[in-house]
């Protein structure tokens, strides 16, 4: 267990260039049993300061793994990642930690809220967890995403559109560099799906961050700035 | 197929999880059982001895105050028809082994007719030792005391008898032929010599007899009471053993009953397990229902499940219990031989139907663990399950249902602790207390809202974050974490009770020993290193006591035995006009003791013990008909006293009446009050110089003797602090395997928590937040249902147990507890806790994409 250092290098060092997330020939494999599979095959990308991009690809081809990475959730074998001006292979775990909760913010599919913490608090968890409290940050949110009279209700209490609501909130209420959204849509249905996706586009505009964003969904990349493929772990290519 | 879907493969997959469980039902079982094989070893051995003891004889003629054995004379008719043999069987300090040994005094010429003794001697030698025996100090010791003692055939060793030292001289040794834990310690010696050594002459305790020819026993022991006094009883041989059973079976009954707690703990950490298995596996229960699944199918699992929980922890409880009753047999080896003076729990015999009654015993507990859990899961409608994702928690009942029960629950408490003893035995109570201990359960839920519901408002949001998260954990899970919680609170509300009860015990002992020992001197005989003193005092000493001090300031206390409406009593006699002078013991009503003492002196009135009060349902101002060897002795009760010495009925008469009745055998105990210009430790020279070496005594002063006292008490209750343990023990149990089974469930959980940005530290305190809140819900629960328990056992199991009626105090060592309790559930969520920590924040996204 490593502490965190309170006011780490991660506070006090923005990113300097333009990019947020540079990918070099980033390697990832993991073992099934007996069998090594490589999910990950020296993939380079590099995202933009406030840019939207779209990974998109079968089941299977390594997106999340690439957002696992990405966001700090997982440490690439091979390669290079620098993800807001870190080396995510050399910092520690402790940095890691710091950098997920103060630059980057998670969409999850299946919305992945606190089931016995109100629409409030989930909002608000990623500010508490640095020992932060913005009641009128977090108030500001819930009327951009349309949920102002449910602060106090519980995941149980609504609907799945306002769950993921809630989560886009969440990933934005502590301002950070970049988004990563896993299918933010995938389980929700086409209306409302367009809602969140909007909404999403939206509020990471008015915000100033990055969207990295997997989905199968046609119509969700249409709406990036740049699509990447991905194929057994590769980079396929790369369209605007 | 069900089976290894529900059971099997889980437990297979989780190995930790079931023997957490099995341990905690072995924990229980080994504490009965180590209890009950502790005290039958003490049933054992004094069935053995009386029956090798008896040997072949059939009846005993006896009386309180012995039998004069000038009244031999009255039975020559039946000396064609029986052998009758007179017997003295007392104990005495050996002071080479600082423990008690056995005397056996017997008329050496007709006693080989009855007894199984062989002396280890032939010819000359034998010839020798007979002689010896007859005619001076000579004694025959078994072979297990003459080890003991290091010495053979021709050596002298020394006893205390009377406080006196003696001498005597080994003539012989003797192998029993059978029983040998029986006559451990025994020393055999001719009648004559006993009778001497005891200030006996013309008495003996019993005459033994034993028919020549088959005779009816029943019309044979009319026939001896047809020829003598009217004073004498003839029973059979087994009697004195049923008496001395019956004191260690209540014995046992309590210590068992306190040894049950442990088991109560273990069924609720059994209930624990399965209700978090059911839980976690409700959406397999809810598959496999809408794949066809009966619920009696879904039943059968879980059965097994428990049934294997307890057949297992049962065998493995009856192998510790096993282990642990050498032990047990120690600590109960005081107690017992202070209830029937002379018996030591022998070899520890495991038998068949001890083993199997243990492995019952958690087998059965286990599946009686096991319905509340089953009733959950066979409420999981098949389609529960398949629309969830995660497992969900069971809905609490709704508030005024739980209301309802609890009330029930209280009301049958106080119905049952309001119903008299049954065969002389707290049951009922004891079953009060289980539905009071029961009310947890309905109060686990409501107390987990509440510690989920305080919001850490003092705390910075980086610290409190953490907390919010584990009270939020517990609000999703609050079936689980209620039934972790219950578990913590059985545990405190077992600690706490038996805190309250044996602090109030310490209070009124504390108390009383100050009012009832006012004496600055107290002379007793020489005590075991256990603690255990037997035998009586010279008279000689009484004597020189007065002669010191002077007779206004001596009450010599003399005890023995006699009958009450046919019972077996104590009865004593004291210096009343001395006590009416100094004081003495409290009595019930609040007078004070001079003035009870002083009216007793002058009516010839009697007092007597609270347990006898209670016993025989009588009061002061009632008249008692004792009867004693020299006949009916008819008393006014001049007042009801606390008695914590003891809890056989004791009734106390002045001193020369009861000197009239019985022989002068010499005093228990002496009490010296000192002139008020004497000084307390010259005093004390002054008077072991006078008994000038000549007794073996220990001369206490006050502050010695309530020492002594308070190091006896807590001596006896040292055995609840081991079961304390043992409950904590249990509840840490129970909250690591709901903390690791919340844990795992929450994998996914606890992952986003990470990605959100969750250092390991927070994850860390998050998971001992966790285990904080239940151990604080269930301290709260288990304190206050504690203490109503204390109150029961303090007020009604203590009273009908022994007829003491106690102060209900709440010791400030209850806060000594929750200080414990509190620490042990952060200590067991640190496993939990660890487990958490290997959390990858990657398990928070399908690897899928």
């Amino acid at each position: 267990m490593t502490p965190i250092s309170s006011d780490s290098l991660l506070a006090a060092a923005p990113t300097r260039n333009s990019s947020v997330a540079t990918l070099q020939s980033v390697q990832r494999n993991y073992r099934r049993g007996k069998v090594t599979v490589q999910a990950l095959k020296d993939v380079d990308l590099c995202i933009e300061r406030g840019e939207v991009v779209a990974l998109t690809g079968p089941s299977g081809c390594g997106k999340s793994t690439l957002l696992n990475v990405l966001s700090a959730v997982d440490r690439a074998d091979g390669g290079d990642v620098m993800v807001c001006g870190l080396d995510l292979r050399r910092v520690a775990e402790s940095e890691l930690t710091l950098l997920r909760r103060r630059k980057i913010g998670v969409v999850f599919q299946d919305f992945q809220l606190m089931p016995n913490l109100t629409a409030e608090e989930n909002i608000g968890l990623p500010l508490a967890l640095d020992g932060q409290q913005d009641s009128d940050r977090v108030l500001h949110l819930l009327e951009r995403v349309g949920l102002a009279r449910r602060l106090g209700h519980y995941p149980s209490e609504l609907s799945g559109g306002e769950q993921q609501r809630v989560a886009v909130a969440r990933a934005l209420v502590h301002r950070p560099e970049f988004v990563v959204a896993d299918e933010p849509t995938g389980n929700l249905d086409s209306s409302n799906g367009k809602e969140i996706l909007a909404m999403l586009m939206e509020i990471r505009l008015e915000e100033g961050a990055a969207l990295v964003i997997a989905t199968h969904d046609k119509e969700v990349a249409s709406r990036a700035d740049r699509v990447v493929r991905l194929r057994d772990g590769q980079v396929l290519g790369a369209h605007s | 197929m069900i089976l290894r879907s529900l059971w099997l493969r889980p437990t297979l997959a989780q190995p930790t999880r079931a023997l957490i469980t099995v341990l905690g039902v072995a924990i229980g079982v080994a504490s009965v059982v180590s209890t009950l094989l502790a005290s039958r070893a003490a049933i054992a051995s004094m069935s053995a001895d009386v029956q090798s003891v008896a040997g072949e004889s059939r009846l005993e003629i006896s009386r309180p105050g012995g039998f004069e054995t000038s009244d031999l004379e009255a039975l020559r008719p039946i000396c064609t028809e029986a052998l009758l043999a007179p017997v003295i069987e007392r104990t005495a300090l050996s002071p080479d082994l600082g423990d008690l040994v056995r005397i056996l005094g017997v008329d050496l010429l007709i006693d080989q007719e009855l007894r199984s003794i062989r002396l280890d001697a032939t010819g000359n030698e034998l010839e020798a030792a007979r002689n010896s025996m007859l005619h001076a100090s000579g004694v025959a010791v078994s072979e297990s005391l003459s080890k003991d003692l290091g010495i053979g055939v021709g050596e002298e060793f020394e006893l205390v008898i009377r406080s006196r030292k003696v001498t005597l001289q080994i003539a012989a040794v003797f192998k029993p032929e059978r029983f040998d834990s029986a006559w451990d310690r025994f020393i055999l010696a001719d009648v004559a010599l006993a009778q001497e050594l005891y200030g006996f002459e013309g008495r003996v305790d019993r005459v033994e007899i034993k028919p020549r020819l088959e005779l009816n026993l029943q019309q044979l022991a009319s026939r001896v009471e047809g020829l003598l006094p009217p004073t004498y009883q003839v029973q059979p041989a087994s009697a004195r053993r049923d008496e001395g059973e019956r004191l260690v079976r209540a014995l046992e009954f309590n210590l068992t009953a306190l040894a049950g707690v442990s088991i109560l703990v273990g069924i609720v950490l059994v209930a624990t397990t399965l209700a978090t298995s059911v839980v976690q596996r409700q959406n397999q229960i809810a598959l496999l229902r809408s794949l066809g699944a009966s619920r009696s199918q879904i039943a059968r699992a879980i059965l097994v499940e428990a049934g294997a929980i307890g057949l297992v922890g049962g065998s493995l409880g009856v192998a510790l219990g096993w282990i642990g009753a050498d032990s047990a047999v120690s600590s109960v080896r005081a107690t017992v031989a202070t209830i029937a003076e002379g018996v030591t729990p022998g070899i520890i015999r495991l038998k068949w139907e001890w083993a199997l009654t243990g492995i019952s015993l958690g087998f059965f507990a286990s599946i009686f663990a096991a319905l509340l859990p089953l009733r959950e899961a066979l409420r999981t409608p098949p389609i529960q399950g398949l629309r969830s994702q995660h497992p969900q928690s069971i809905a609490g009942r709704p508030w005024k249902m739980r209301a309802a029960l609890f009330a029930l629950l209280v009301g049958a408490a106080a119905f049952f602790a309001s119903l008299p003893p049954l065969a002389d035995r707290p049951i009922w109570a004891l079953v009060s207390a289980l539905f009071l201990l029961s009310t947890l359960l309905v109060l686990a839920g409501p107390l987990i809202d509440i510690c989920a519901g305080i919001r850490p408002r003092f705390m910075g949001a980086g610290a409190a974050i953490s907390i919010r998260l584990a009270q939020a954990a517990l609000e999703a899970s609050r079936t689980r974490a209620a039934w972790a919680a219950s578990a913590v609170g059985v545990s405190v509300a077992l600690a706490v009770s038996m805190t309250t009860m044996v602090g109030s015990f310490r209070q009124s002992v504390v108390d009383w020993t100050a009012q009832a020992m006012p004496s600055d001197l107290y002379v007793r005989p020489l005590t075991t290193v256990g603690g255990a003193s037997a035998g009586t005092i010279d008279p000689a000493l009484t004597e020189v006591a007065i002669d010191t001090f002077g007779a206004d300031f001596v009450d010599p206390f003399h005890q023995s035995s006699a009958h009450y409406k046919g019972n077996l009593i104590l009865l004593g006699g004291a210096a009343f006009t001395v006590v009416a002078q100094h004081g003495g013991v409290p009595f019930l009503d609040g007078r004070p003791s001079r003035e009870v003492f002083a009216e007793a002196a002058e009516r010839s009135a009697a007092v007597v013990n609270e347990p006898f009060a209670r016993r025989y349902k009588v009061k002061a101002g009632d008249t008692l008909s004792i009867d004693t060897p020299a006949g009916f002795i008819e008393r006014e009760i001049a007042g009801v006293y606390r008695d914590y010495s003891g809890h056989i009925g004791r009734v106390v008469i002045a001193l020369e009446d009861y000197l009239k009745a019985y022989p002068n055998e010499g005093p228990k105990s002496i009490a010296i009050f000192l002139p008020p210009d004497q000084d307390l430790e010259s005093s004390r020279a002054n008077f072991m110089q006078a008994l000038a070496g000549a007794y073996s005594v220990e001369v206490l002063n006050n502050r010695e003797l309530r020492a002594e006292v308070l190091r006896i008490f807590e001596g006896t209750f040292a055995v609840t602090i081991a079961l304390q343990i043992i409950s904590s023990l249990v509840a840490a149990i129970a909250v690591i395997a709901v903390l690791s089974a919340l844990i795992r469930e929450r994998r996914r959980e606890l992952a986003v928590v990470r990605v959100l940005g969750a250092s390991r530290t927070q994850l860390f305190n998050l998971v001992l937040s966790e285990a904080f809140l239940l151990g604080l819900a269930g301290t709260l629960g288990g304190l206050f249902i504690g203490l109503i328990v204390g109150y029961v056992l303090v007020t009604v199991v203590n009273l009908q147990s022994f007829g003491w009626s106690l102060d209900f105090v709440i010791p400030g060592s209850i806060f000594m507890i929750l200080m414990i309790v509190i620490p042990a559930c952060l200590l067991a969520g640190l496993a939990p806790a660890f487990m958490a920590l290997r959390t990858a924040p990657r398990e928070s996204l399908h690897a899928n994409g």
